[in-house]
C-alpha cells in the first residue's frame, strides 16, 4: 500500500477511471433493468399479498358459519400447511410440479392470445380436445414402443388442441366473431364432444364406467418422486421456446405487433386475419399439449365426465404473469403450490378447498384493480400498463378489429 | 383525490390490523392442527388409547352434496366416534387428482382411508397395495383386479381375488335389487291405474337392471296384475345418466304414452329430470341411491320416498370392523342383513302408505334378512329385456 502505490499513480488513471464509467455504466443498466423487473412485478406481487390478507379474513369469517371456536391463528396454520404440503418435501415439490405443468402450457395458450390482443377462454375446451385425441391415440397404440406410442399420442393432443383453437381464429379472420364468444361457447361444445365419443365410440370395451382405453405403453416415463413425468420437461421447454418464438423470431414481431394495431400492422404489410387464425391455432396446440399431458401423465385414460379446471386457471395464471413467459411460469408454480398443498391444508387445518379458488379469485380481482394495490403499496404509476389487461376490458367493451 | 387515497389507506390499515391480529398468535405448527386432545402431561403410566386417524376422499363436487359424498362422510363421522378417533376430509376438484388426495393422508400416516364412490376404486387399489399397513374403505367400489392385485382400467384381466390380495381393502357394494323390491312394493301401494313405470338410465348397467328387477318383482308381490312399464333412456352414458334436460323430455313422452301414475327413477342425474317430469305431470316419483326427498330438493313434492344404499351405515360398520380388528378385505355386500339399505322416509306422504303397505315393506324386508325373500325372484336380476 505504502511504497508501490505512489509509483503508479499518474499511469493507471485512465484506465481505472475508464473500468469505473463502465462499471458506472453496467450499474445503471443493471439497476435500471432491475427497476424495469420490478416495475413488471410489483402488481402481480402486491395482488398475491393482498388477495392472501382477504382469504385470511374469509378464514376467520368461515369459523363464524360453522359455528366452532374462534382460533385467530388458523389463517396461519392453513396456510402454512399449504405451503409445506407443497414444498416441505420432495414429493411435495414434485407435486406442485406436477400441478403446475398443465397450468404452465394452458398459461401460455391464453398469454400468447393477449401478445395478439386475443381473449382466448377458449383454453378448458382446448384442453379437453387435446386430451381426448391423446388419450384415443395413446389408447390405440398401448401396445407399440414407448417411443412411438408417446410421440404419436403427445402429437395427437397437440394437433387436436391445435384444431380447436384454430375454428374461433378463423371464424374471427374470416367473419369477425369476437373470440371471446366462440371461445366460451366452444368449451361447451367441447365438453359434449368428448363426453359423446368417451361414453360411446371410444368407450373401453369391458368398462363399466364411461372411460377411454387405458394408454399403456404412451404413458409418460417418471423419472423422479413419485410422479414427476417426462411432461414436466415439455412445460419447462415450452417457456423459453415462446419466448423465443415472441422477441425473436418474426412471427413473435408480427404477433405482437397486430395485438398493439392491427391496423398499423396491415400497413406495415402483414396480414392480421391470417396472424389472427395462426395465432389461436398455436394457443389451442398449447392448450391442446396440457391436456394430453395431463392424460398420459396423471390418468392414463379420459372419463366422463372429465373434472378439471386447467382452462380457467389459466386465465389467472396468464394474467398474474402478465402474459410473460417466464412470468407464466412463476405463477403456475404458485397455483400449482396451492393446488398441491391443498390437501394437507384440510387435513391440518380444516379449511374447505374452496378456499384456494377464493384465493385465486381475489387474485384476479385485485389484478383488475390494479390501482387499489398501487395505492396501498404506494407504487407510483408504471410506463407499463398491463397490456394484457387492456385486452381483457377492450374485448368486452369494444368491437372487435 | 387526497380523500380516496385516506379512504384506501383506512383499508390498508385494517388489513394490516387484521394481519397482525391472525400473525399475533404462535407461528404456526407444523404437526397438525390440535383438533384431537393431545397428550398435554406426560403420562406414562396409562398409556393413551388409540385415536384412529380417518381420511375421507370425496369425489368430485363438495362435502354437503345431500348425496353420495355427505353420507358417506357422515358414515365415516360416526365410526371415528365409534372406535375412537377423528375424521378429516379432502373434498377432490379434479379427476386427475385422485392419486395425490389419497397419498395426502398415506403422507400424513391416517390409519384408515375411506375413498367415495367407483371412480376412486383404481386409485384406491393402487394406494392399498402399496401401503398394505393403511386399512382403506371404498364405497361402492368392486375393483377389477389382475392376478398381481394391480387394477385393471380395461376391465380385461379381472382374475384378482381381492380378498387375498388387497386384505386391507373393503369393497362397498350394495345389493341393489332389495331396495328396488321395497320400492316397488310401495309404489304398487299407491297406484290407483295399476299401471307403474320406471325408467333406467342404461341397460348394459347391472346395478341399474338390479334395481328395476327388485321392482318389478317386488311390485308383482303386491298385485301380479300391476303393470310395469320399463325403459332405459340410451346407451351414451352420458346421456343416460348425466342429463337431466333429456332425462326430463324422455319421462314426459315415456308418461304420455304408458300412462304411468307412479315412476321409479335409476338414472343418476338423468333421472333427476325423471323426477322432475313426475313432478310436473302430476304422478309421483320414486328417487334412487340416496334419500332423493332431501338431495333434490326441487322435486321433493312428488318424491314419495327413494330406494336406498344407507351410505353412512355401510361406511360406519366398514371403520368399526377395522376397529375391533375384524375387518377383511374384499368385496363387501350390503343388504337389508346389516340394514345397508333401505327405503327412505316419506315425509309429507306418510299418510299414503296404508298400515297393510308398510306392513308388506317391513316383511319384505324382514324376509331379506331372514333370507326368505328373493328379490330376484321371478324375473331374474341379470337380463335387463326378460
Amino acid at each position: 500500500m505504502t511504497g508501490p502505490a505512489g509509483e503508479p499513480t499518474n499511469q493507471p488513471v485512465p484506465p481505472a477511471e475508464e473500468a469505473e464509467a463502465v462499471e458506472a455504466a453496467d450499474g445503471a443498466r443493471a439497476a435500471s433493468a432491475l427497476r424495469r423487473a420490478w416495475a413488471l412485478v410489483v402488481v402481480p406481487l402486491g395482488a398475491v399479498i393482498l388477495a392472501m390478507l382477504v382469504g385470511s379474513i374469509v378464514i376467520l369469517a368461515s369459523q363464524v358459519f360453522i359455528g366452532v371456536e374462534i382460533d385467530p391463528t388458523l389463517p396461519l396454520v392453513a396456510y402454512w400447511a399449504m405451503i409445506s404440503g407443497g414444498l416441505g418435501s420432495f414429493n411435495g415439490i414434485v407435486e406442485t410440479m406436477v400441478q403446475a405443468t398443465p397450468l404452465v402450457l394452458a398459461g401460455l395458450a391464453v398469454g400468447v392470445g393477449f401478445k395478439a390482443g386475443l381473449f382466448n377462454i377458449g383454453a378448458q375446451g382446448q384442453f379437453l380436445m387435446g386430451a381426448l385425441a391423446a388419450a384415443y391415440v395413446g389408447g390405440q397404440l398401448r401396445d407399440q414402443p414407448a417411443l412411438v406410442a408417446v410421440s404419436l399420442a403427445v402429437a395427437a393432443g397437440a394437433f387436436g388442441g391445435l384444431v380447436y383453437g384454430f375454428i374461433p381464429g378463423a371464424l374471427k379472420a374470416l367473419t369477425g366473431a369476437h373470440e371471446v364468444v366462440t371461445t366460451i361457447m366452444l368449451n361447451f361444445v367441447a365438453i359434449s364432444i368428448s363426453s359423446y365419443f368417451v361414453s360411446g365410440p371410444l368407450r373401453a370395451p369391458r368398462s363399466p364406467f364411461a372411460q377411454t382405453l387405458d394408454v399403456g405403453n404412451a404413458e409418460l416415463i417418471v423419472l423422479f418422486g413419485r410422479n414427476g413425468h417426462v411432461g414436466i420437461f415439455f412445460a419447462l421447454l415450452a417457456v423459453p421456446i415462446i419466448w423465443w418464438l415472441l422477441w425473436r423470431a418474426k412471427l413473435g414481431f408480427e404477433i405482437r405487433t397486430v395485438g398493439a394495431n392491427p391496423d398499423a400492422a396491415r400497413f406495415a404489410g402483414m396480414r392480421p386475419r391470417r396472424l389472427i387464425a395462426l395465432t389461436m391455432a398455436l394457443c389451442g396446440m398449447l392448450a391442446g399439449l396440457a391436456g394430453s399431458g395431463e392424460i398420459l401423465g396423471r390418468v392414463g385414460h379420459l372419463t366422463a365426465p372429465y373434472a378439471t379446471n386447467v382452462g380457467f386457471d389459466a386465465i389467472t395464471v396468464a394474467l398474474l404473469g402478465r402474459a410473460n413467459p417466464v412470468g407464466i411460469l412463476f405463477s403456475a408454480l404458485l397455483l400449482g403450490m396451492m393446488k398441491a398443498g391443498a390437501g394437507q391444508m384440510q387435513i391440518q387445518a380444516g379449511i374447505p378447498v374452496e378456499i384456494v379458488d377464493v384465493i385465486q379469485g381475489l387474485i384476479l380481482l385485485f389484478l383488475a384493480a390494479e390501482i387499489i394495490v398501487r395505492r396501498l403499496f404506494r407504487i407510483r404509476e408504471a410506463r407499463v400498463g398491463l397490456e394484457e389487461l387492456a385486452t381483457v376490458t377492450r374485448s368486452y367493451g369494444e368491437r372487435s378489429a | 383525490m387526497r380523500t380516496r387515497s385516506i379512504g384506501l389507506s383506512l383499508f390498508a390499515t385494517a388489513a394490516i390490523v387484521v394481519a397482525a391480529c391472525t400473525g399475533g398468535g404462535t407461528p404456526a405448527p407444523a404437526t397438525p392442527a390440535p383438533v384431537t386432545p393431545a397428550p398435554v402431561t406426560p403420562a406414562p403410566a396409562t398409556p393413551e388409547p388409540k385415536v384412529w386417524k380417518i381420511g375421507v376422499v370425496t369425489d368430485v363436487g363438495t362435502l354437503d352434496d345431500k348425496n353420495f359424498n355427505q353420507f358417506s362422510w357422515e358414515g365415516a363421522q360416526k365410526g371415528a366416534a365409534a372406535i375412537g378417533g377423528e375424521a378429516t376430509a379432502i373434498v377432490t376438484v379434479a379427476s386427475a387428482d385422485y392419486d395425490k388426495n389419497v397419498q395426502s393422508f398415506v403422507d400424513q400416516k391416517f390409519d384408515i382411508i375411506v375413498t367415495i364412490g367407483f371412480a376412486l376404486a383404481d386409485a384406491t387399489a393402487k394406494a392399498a397395495k402399496l401401503n398394505p399397513t393403511v386399512q382403506f374403505i371404498g364405497v361402492d367400489q368392486a375393483p377389477c383386479l389382475t392376478g398381481a392385485g394391480d387394477p385393471d382400467p380395461t376391465f380385461t384381466d379381472c382374475s384378482g381375488d381381492m380378498a387375498t390380495l388387497l386384505p386391507n381393502f373393503q369393497g362397498l357394494v350394495f345389493a341393489e335389487q332389495e331396495p328396488g323390491y321395497l320400492a316397488g312394493i310401495a309404489a304398487a301401494s299407491i297406484t290407483t291405474k295399476k299401471v307403474i313405470g320406471a325408467i333406467g338410465g342404461a341397460a348394459f348397467i347391472p346395478p341399474v337392471v338390479r334395481y328395476i328387477k327388485g321392482y318389478i318383482n317386488g311390485a308383482h308381490s303386491v298385485d301380479p296384475t300391476i303393470q310395469v312399464k320399463v325403459a332405459y333412456v340410451s346407451d351414451d352414458l352420458g346421456k343416460a345418466f348425466n342429463d337431466p334436460a333429456g332425462g326430463k323430455a324422455f319421462a314426459t313422452q315415456f308418461i304420455q304414452q304408458n300412462g304411468v301414475d307412479v315412476l321409479f327413477q335409476v338414472a343418476g342425474k338423468t333421472g333427476n329430470g325423471v323426477l322432475a317430469a313426475a313432478c310436473d305431470a302430476n304422478i309421483y316419483g320414486v328417487g334412487v341411491d340416496v334419500d332423493q326427498h332431501e338431495s333434490t330438493p326441487e322435486t321433493a313434492k312428488c318424491t314419495v320416498t327413494s330406494a336406498e344404499k344407507k351410505l353412512s351405515i355401510a361406511v360406519e360398520q366398514a371403520i368399526m370392523r377395522v376397529g375391533d380388528g375384524s375387518a377383511k378385505g374384499g368385496i363387501i355386500g350390503n343388504d337389508a342383513k346389516n340394514d345397508g339399505i333401505g327405503l327412505s322416509k316419506y315425509y309429507e306422504f306418510e299418510s299414503m302408505f296404508s298400515s297393510d303397505a308398510q306392513a308388506k315393506i317391513q316383511a319384505a324386508f324382514d324376509g331379506f334378512k331372514a333370507g326368505t325373500t328373493d328379490p330376484c325372484a321371478p324375473a331374474n336380476c341379470t337380463d335387463p329385456f326378460e
